[in-house]
């Protein structure tokens, strides 16, 4: 049993349904990471792990103990806002310390605890400002701060990097895991940005019209996507999705990408002559010097670090690929592409489910 | 070629003369060819918002010249510049349908009505719109009205197509493809349009050049390429590029047979006088403050190097992020394979004379960029 | 340079000149008016230059009214302390009742609570007179007529609506997450009340309280109708200015005056936290 505990929890506002039977459970010191579109029930879930808004059904239980009706002020959590929820008429200190002056302490512990967690979060010079005097990165940091002094079991982290630029959400995402790791917390991470999750989760569940579609470890959900919305949502740029109708021969299951074999890797039992949908990485295909499918470059953008180019195949389907920058793009328009088939992805072209290969085991059985 | 558009010296003070004074844009010149995509890249508050509301029209210019075409424009009304707009807060007309609110930007063209649906139906499939046309805007999400909205100012043939946070809403999924079809339909009608963003991969993936802008001043105007192999200053070389430059101060001793840089008391790179120009090696030897930056994915990991102790080690997928201390300070490195080190792992690192960008400290400007001077 | 034209600020100059002398016309007439005698102001053709004379204001201090034909005793320093009673009570009882309704209007959304806001409101549409007769008989009945309590309580007809809706727009504008940060932080819902919700809304609520105040103290029909002499306010009591003899304009206008000078006061000192209650939005940010 996790430290947080969630059972078929449900909200509905109205006619909506928000949250839809969501159960969850995070071992205690775990970090998971909520990842969804907007609207998709993340915001609504934290808070009602947080109290903040009462769920129509379903508990949620901390270290074993059931508090689904206990008032936030009695849960032991700390959270962070993504809009920062600084209180605007106190300053950065007394926003931090607000979270201890609730407790039997004496001003000056009060005092050593604020100024320990603002030497951490590199805010001390700013503890007497107001919050409207703060950047966004020391507004972002003061909101972190308040979450962390009074060394919650709960850590909840509602997008706490989506409203700081692009450097510093990126410095913190570095950051971050080793500013928790210490506290021993167990940390829930909202977010939309598909890199954070994986970056920061040692779990990822992904939400979706108010349930939770898959949860997995980053490279669960990134290598086996349960269906084809969750593979869009990870990776950039985002993967290829091509419809297929793979064949079945002696040498395994196959299909054909312009005129050119491509081989799954794996026992798929039925699936060949079903219509499906193969799904590839853009960073799984390669420019091949022998071999490989033939296909025409539209468009090569190049970004720092990788290397996007936008090509159809002879068929006329779009197809993205994706290298490190230091790599070559060979002189177009008519180019050939491999595949590294292990990252090839199928999926079933009526239900957008992936198709798992069989495991090994049964086909050791089989052979018996 | 003749500029399409012209900005002369603009500026923009909002409370002239008060205590609140502020100059949002200073003594901007940029020229954009007919053709020309062009972004203006920034952060919040740089400036690039005010830019464009006063080449739409919507923010009086404070001083300098707007032209189009070459014709003077920044004293007409918005509706007298020939300028097509893309709002970010998409500004549909909520009684009207999404193909009534499309179409209703070729009124003044006064087309037969076969012409119109013509039209609108070519940029709604082009905009994978086409489904909802017949909705109303609130019934809509925010992606498709900011589609909806970018359809209306792209259907019109104006001199120039101004474009406000283009791509802020639009589904991920659907942003790859877009910005490749935008661009492309915008080359073919040859139309010659402005964006603001503060992305810079949407920026890099429209714009011919980007318009690079902070604290109301440009600071670097130039194609996606020089942006990022020739960064005119530290905070073009800081900002450009994802994850961010690493950069180091440092201190330059140039000696017969080798250029040392160095970080910090214990670490030092060293470099063969032959990898620096002679000019170079003369300019940083006199200079006693200067800035390295080395883009992350120049940071090799090699069996020699620089000693560094790993703290970070974040997979995403394509990439994986490795952050270590390094110097008194971190570096981080972008590495394709899945040999990894583990936080609390030593690595070496190196860094290879030809990935090094020179910055002096105190202007900020680019000194070199791979050995050459700048 | 700026691109407003000499032409266009000399335009917009004349324009703001117009509107200041056009509702200030009267307050000002009237100031001047109070120093004159009955006989300088009905002169004519009128004129603005006389001598002037405090006789007006001292006369409705010592509550004697002198006419040509005969002086008459008038109780309007009392009348004065009536109406600060009344408003200053009213809007005491309306603030504490109405701000942690407005507050639970603002927060709790329950089945019904805008029809009970919108009931609330409505008082302020019917007309006065159609509440007042009933309200007289039961007055009387239950001998709440002609006390200051009954008063205040029908005062909360105008007061306790105002106040309630316009103090809960100024709650709704504070982020719910603001108050769920503090509950967090492991505080009861009255001490986030206390410590967040209201410093707050401190300056809408400052706000609405003017108004109010305002509201209550230019109230008329109320008081003519339910007080007798010795609780009536000045709105009332000015009646007596207008006697069988004649009108006294000088003391009239020396009474409005003074009947004026508290709102006015008040009004102006409240101004920085009426702009400060304006710009509260950025609580939101």
């Amino acid at each position: 049993m996790g430290f947080l505990e969630l059972k078929s929890l449900s909200k509905s506002f109205g006619d909506e349904i928000v949250l839809d039977g969501v159960s969850l459970s995070v071992p205690e010191g775990g970090t998971l990471v909520l990842f969804g579109r907007s609207g998709a029930g993340k915001t609504v879930l934290l808070r009602s792990i947080a109290g903040a808004i009462d769920p129509d059904g379903g508990f949620i239980a901390i270290g074993g103990e059931d508090v689904t009706s206990v008032p936030p002020e009695y849960r032991g959590i700390g959270m962070a806002f993504q809009n920062f929820a600084l209180f605007p008429h106190m300053t950065a200190y007394d926003n931090i310390a607000s979270s201890l002056t609730s407790k039997r302490m004496s001003a000056s512990e009060i005092r050593t605890k604020v100024d320990a967690v603002a030497r951490l979060l590199k805010i001390e010079h700013v503890l007497s400002h107001a919050p409207k005097a703060l950047s966004n990165g020391q507004k972002q940091r003061t909101a972190l701060a308040r979450a962390l002094v009074a060394e919650p079991k709960i850590l909840l982290l509602d997008d706490p990097l989506r409203n700081v630029d692009a450097k510093l959400r990126f410095e913190m995402r570095l950051e971050l895991p080793r500013l928790l790791a210490d506290r021993g917390a167990t940390i829930i991470y909202v977010t939309q940005d598909y890199k954070e999750a994986m970056a920061l989760g040692d779990r990822i569940a992904v939400l979706d019209q108010g349930n939770i579609v898959q949860i997995g470890s980053p490279e669960d959900i990134y290598r086996r996507p349960e269906n084809t919305q969750i593979a869009q949502l990870f990776g950039d740029p985002t993967i290829n999705l091509l419809d297929v109708v793979p064949k079945q021969d002696d040498r395994g299951l196959h299909a054909f990408l312009s005129d050119q074999r491509v081989d799954f890797h794996g026992r798929f039992p039925g699936v060949a002559g079903r219509d499906c949908i193969v799904g590839l990485r853009p960073e799984a295909l390669s420019f091949a010097k022998e071999g490989g499918f033939p296909v025409t470059i539209e468009a090569v953008t190049p970004f720092n670090e990788k290397t996007v180019t936008l090509a159809t195949t002879l068929r006329g389907r779009e197809i993205l690929l994706s290298q490190p920058a230091q790599d070559p793009v060979p002189a177009g328009p008519e180019v050939n592409l491999q595949i590294a088939a292990q990252d090839a992805i199928l999926f079933d072209r009526a239900t957008g489910q992936r198709i798992a290969p069989e495991p090994d085991g049964n086909q050791v059985e089989e052979a018996a | 070629m003749t500029a399409q558009l012209h900005l002369n010296s603009i500026n923009k003070r909002y409370n002239p003369g008060t205590d609140h004074e502020v100059h949002a844009v200073q003594d901007l010149d940029l020229e954009v060819e007919r053709g020309e995509i062009v972004a203006l890249l920034g952060s919040s508050g740089c400036g690039k918002t005010s830019t464009l509301r006063m080449i739409a029209g919507f923010e009086e210019v404070s001083a300098g010249e707007v032209s189009i075409d070459g014709r003077r424009i920044d004293r007409l009304a918005p509706a007298k510049r020939g300028v097509a707009m893309a709002f970010e807060g998409y500004s549909l007309y909520p009684p009207l349908s999404i193909r009534e609110n499309i179409a209703f930007a070729l009124k003044s063209e006064k087309l037969p009505q076969s012409d119109v649906d013509n039209r609108v139906e070519q940029i709604a499939a082009l905009l994978e719109i086409s489904d909802i046309l017949d909705k109303r805007p609130n019934a809509i999400s925010g992606g498709q009205q900011q589609r909806a909205s970018l359809g209306r100012a792209l259907i019109r043939r104006a001199d120039l197509h101004v474009l406000d946070e283009p791509m802020g809403q639009l589904e991920p999924q659907l942003r790859a493809i877009l910005r490749g079809r935008i661009k492309h339909y915008i080359k073919e009608h040859e139309l010659t349009a402005i964006l603001v963003t503060h992305d810079q991969t949407e920026a890099n993936a429209l714009a011919d050049r980007i318009a690079v802008m902070e604290g109301g001043i440009l600071q670097q105007f130039d194609t996606p390429e020089n942006l990022k192999n020739r960064p005119a200053n530290i905070f073009t070389g800081a900002f450009i590029g994802e994850p961010p430059m690493n950069l180091f101060s440092a201190v330059a001793g140039v000696s017969d047979d080798q250029v040392e840089l160095r970080l910090s008391a214990d670490t030092a790179l060293r470099y063969p006088v032959t990898a620096f120009s002679e000019e170079l090696r003369q300019r940083i030897q006199h200079d006693n403050g200067i800035m390295i930056g080395i883009r992350p994915h120049s940071v090799q990991l090699t069996e020699e190097g620089l000693p560094a102790e790993v703290f970070a080690n974040q997979w995403l997928g394509d990439q994986t992020h490795i952050a270590a201390r390094f110097a008194g300070a971190s570096i981080v490195s972008v590495v394709h394979d899945l040999a990894l080190p583990r936080p609390g792992d030593q690595i070496n690192v190196s860094i290879a004379a030809a990935d090094l960008h020179i910055f002096d400290t105190k202007s900020g400007d680019a000194l070199s960029h791979g050995g050459n001077l700048a | 340079m700026d691109h407003t034209s000499f032409l266009e600020r000399w335009f917009r100059r004349v324009a703001l000149s117009i509107i200041v002398i056009f509702f200030m016309f009267p307050i000002f007439w009237i100031v001047l008016m109070s120093l004159q005698t009955n006989e300088t102001i009905l002169r004519s053709p009128p004129s603005m230059s006389f001598v002037p004379t405090f006789d007006n204001y001292l006369a409705i201090l010592a509550g004697r009214l002198d006419s040509n034909v005969a002086s008459m005793g008038i109780n309007f320093v009392n009348n004065l302390m009536n109406s600060i009673i009344l408003s200053v009570c009213s809007v005491a009882v309306a603030l504490c009742l109405g701000v942690p309704a407005a507050y639970a209007f603002a927060r709790h959304k329950f089945k019904g609570s805008e029809d009970i806001a919108f009931t609330l409101l409505s008082f302020r549409f019917a007309p006065p007179l159609l509440v007042l007769l009933p309200l007289t008989l039961y007055f009387q009945e239950i001998g709440l007529a002609d006390t200051y309590l009954g008063l205040v309580w029908v005062y909360q007809l105008i007061c306790l609506p105002l106040i309630l809706w316009i103090v809960r727009g100024y709650f709704e504008d504070i982020s719910p997450d603001i108050e769920y940060a503090y509950r967090i932080a492991g505080h009861s819902w009255f001490s986030t009340f206390r410590k967040i919700a209201l410093p707050l809304a401190g300056p809408g609520i400052a706000a609405a309280g003017l108004l109010a105040f305002i509201f209550a103290w230019n109230n008329f029909i109320f008081a003519l109708v339910l007080a007798s002499a010795d609780k009536q306010p000045v709105t009332v009591g000015a009646l007596a200015f207008v006697t069988a003899s004649g009108i006294q304009y000088g003391q009239i206008a020396a009474a409005i005056v003074l009947s004026i000078a508290p709102t006015l006061a008040l009004a102006l000192w409240a101004q920085k936290y009426l702009v400060e209650g304006l710009s509260l939005g950025a609580v939101k940010g």
